[in-house]
């Protein structure tokens, strides 16, 4: 039965004709589930989630059709990276250090969510702390990627990609501090975006780097991620970086027919410079062209600090990480060891911290390092110079152009283990992903077509800042338009 | 400047309270000198004159009013803290002796 929806329209028009309930549909995900081998839950919430399929059943029962007003999410069953919490339930961020913390509260966007309707299945595997870029980091082994399981699905939310993709929910919340939504949702071909900083409350999100840290919906369609950033969207006085913006309708913006007649889109020489696998390039290109024929001006505009982003983000994402994750000591979380007595504090913390995984502990080192006395001013705060010259040419290139339109990835899924001796390797996989963190901008993976071996490339489209509401009604015309061409 | 060696590396892991064995002291040097090289790129950047910018919109903290409040607000929310601590006595977290007793 599962099989038969794939998006939130499918399973409200289902639910309305009475052809499942939200029970059956439910328990079928669970089933689903659990004879899937793609590893991308790392826990279950099942007498939780047959709770709120009871209470969504009642509802309907009460009402006869789905009351989008009230209910907009009623009974879609979804999935949560598991560096969200949610009180009751175990919340690992894909850590030793936190394999056993149950949460006493929940964060605001699951909150929203439930209340919304949705059906909570579990909690999805990632990066440890949401670092990386393959899913290769969790401490519970790594997710496979929905359709090739030699690949990885990317990361740091592989877990939700690969859930959405193989359809174990129907959509799913990441985070994405450097790329983390948008490059499994590439790797992966669904619809993921990362809204502008602050427009999604971070309250009850396990800090990796704050100022850049930001959740996002994942899901098959442009409409269903629309639908749970209208949901979770909006001010929360629990977080002080919360946006005070007015609230758009993004369901009802996107409805609207967006006509892409002189649109002008920007592409960006410097992320077309050479580098690109050869499938990737052709696609984005046709991509390109095809928003042409529609009548969009295209208008090649510069961002000549493209270059250096790599670098400013791998100081100032693992210095924020090594202050966040200073408070895992032992003492609040993790677990303690029975030769306590024995030792000092400064060994008591060592030995504790011993649980982190190795990527975790490089980037603590490297921003411990970036930080320390010495090196401060040639590194921290150079890179935060930098950081500013990275939002400027964004501000420029936006005064000429609406959109700009770029890769993803440089390349598609790659193959399990392929990159993981080599990080920096790894880290430049992010090129075209972390300016637009490092700039606080909205922007999305739209799938754009697949390479010779049947693996999806994604359209990245940037917007303005607080320009979410337009950029999901172009990801929309485009997905609604374009032909991906099947190799 | 400085040079990246097992020594410098040992330091920082020390400063960052994390114990790494022999073998990663070793992986973790040569990474880290690969990925330091790569970042002084950053070198040739003219920032004369640029304000670093710590956060994309620079808002300004919000102030709440200066009242005291209770959290957590029950006795079940205060355990439910306290669970997921390793330790933990009277009610409090239990952290190491830092005096030593004579």
């Amino acid at each position: 039965m599962v099989d038969l929806y794939n998006n939130i329209k499918q399973i409200h028009e289902a639910y309305n004709k009475k052809l499942i309930s939200p029970i059956e549909l439910t328990k079928d995900y669970f089933q689903k589930i659990k004879a899937s081998k793609h590893n991308a839950y790392l826990t279950l919430c099942e007498e939780r989630a047959m709770q709120q399929a009871k209470k969504a059943d009642q509802i309907l029962v009460q009402t006869g059709q789905v009351p989008h007003d009230r209910f907009p999410l009623l009974g879609i069953p979804i999935g949560i990276k598991d560096v969200l919490t949610i009180e009751g339930v175990r919340t690992t961020c894909a850590s030793r250090m936190l394999e056993h913390y149950i949460p006493p509260y929940t964060a605001t966007s699951v909150l929203r969510l439930e209340a919304a309707g949705a059906i909570v299945l579990g909690k999805l595997n990632m990066d440890e702390f949401a670092m990386g870029s393959s899913n290769e980091n969790s401490a519970f082994g790594p997710v496979l990627h929905p359709t090739h399981h030699d690949r990885v699905p990317g990361g740091s939310s592989g877990g939700s990609a690969t859930a959405v993709k193989a359809n174990l929910c129907i959509a799913a919340l990441g985070t994405d501090t450097g790329g983390s939504v948008r490059l499994p949702a590439s790797y992966c071909g669904i619809v993921g975006m990362k809204p502008t900083y602050g427009t999604i409350s971070r309250f009850g999100l396990v800090a990796f780097a704050s100022s850049l840290d930001q959740v996002g919906p994942l899901a098959n369609t442009v409409e269903d991620v629309a639908k749970l950033l209208d949901v979770m969207a909006g001010h929360d006085p629990s977080d002080s970086t919360s946006l005070r913006t007015q609230k758009i309708n993004y369901t009802d913006l996107i409805q609207t027919k967006y006509d892409l007649k002189n649109l002008k889109i920007g592409v960006p020489n410097e992320y077309f410079m050479g580098g690109l696998q050869p499938g990737v390039d052709s696609s984005v290109h046709s991509a390109l062209k095809w928003c042409e024929t529609q009548g969009a001006k295209l208008i090649s505009v510069n961002l000549p600090h493209t270059k250096y982003a790599v670098a400013v983000y791998y100081i100032i994402a693992v210095s924020e990480a090594s202050s966040n994750l200073a408070r895992y000591d032992s003492v609040r979380f993790g677990v303690r060891y029975p030769d306590k007595a024995e030792q000092d504090l400064v060994e008591f913390y060592k030995k504790a911290r011993s649980l982190f995984g190795a990527e975790v502990k490089r980037r603590i080192i490297l921003g411990t390092f970036s930080l320390s006395s010495g090196y401060y001013d040639a590194y921290y705060k150079r890179a935060c110079q930098v950081r500013r010259l990275i939002q400027q040419d964004f501000d420029k290139a936006f005064k000429e152009v609406d959109v700009i339109l770029s890769p993803v990835s440089p390349t598609t899924a790659f193959k399990i283990g392929e990159k993981t001796s080599d990080p920096l390797q790894m880290y430049l996989m992010d090129i075209f992903t972390i300016p637009v963190n490092l700039a606080g901008l909205p922007a999305l993976s739209v799938p754009c077509g697949k390479d010779n071996e049947g693996l999806p490339i994604g359209l990245h489209m940037i917007g303005p800042a607080f320009g979410d509401g337009k950029l999901l009604a172009i990801a929309n015309a485009f997905e609604k338009g374009f032909r991906i061409n099947h190799g | 400047m400085f040079t990246v060696n097992e020594d410098l590396t040992r330091k920082i892991a020390h400063l960052a309270r994390l114990h790494l064995t022999e073998d990663e002291v070793k992986t973790f040097t040569s990474q880290l000198r690969e990925i330091i090289n790569y970042i002084e790129l950053l070198e040739e950047v003219n920032v004369s004159g640029v304000k670093p910018l710590t956060h994309p919109f620079e808002l300004e903290t919000p102030m709440r009013e200066d009242k005291i409040s209770h959290y957590p607000k029950t006795n079940e929310g205060k355990s439910k803290i306290l669970d997921s601590a390793p330790e933990i006595l009277y009610d409090s977290f239990k952290v190491p002796s830092i005096i030593s007793g004579e």
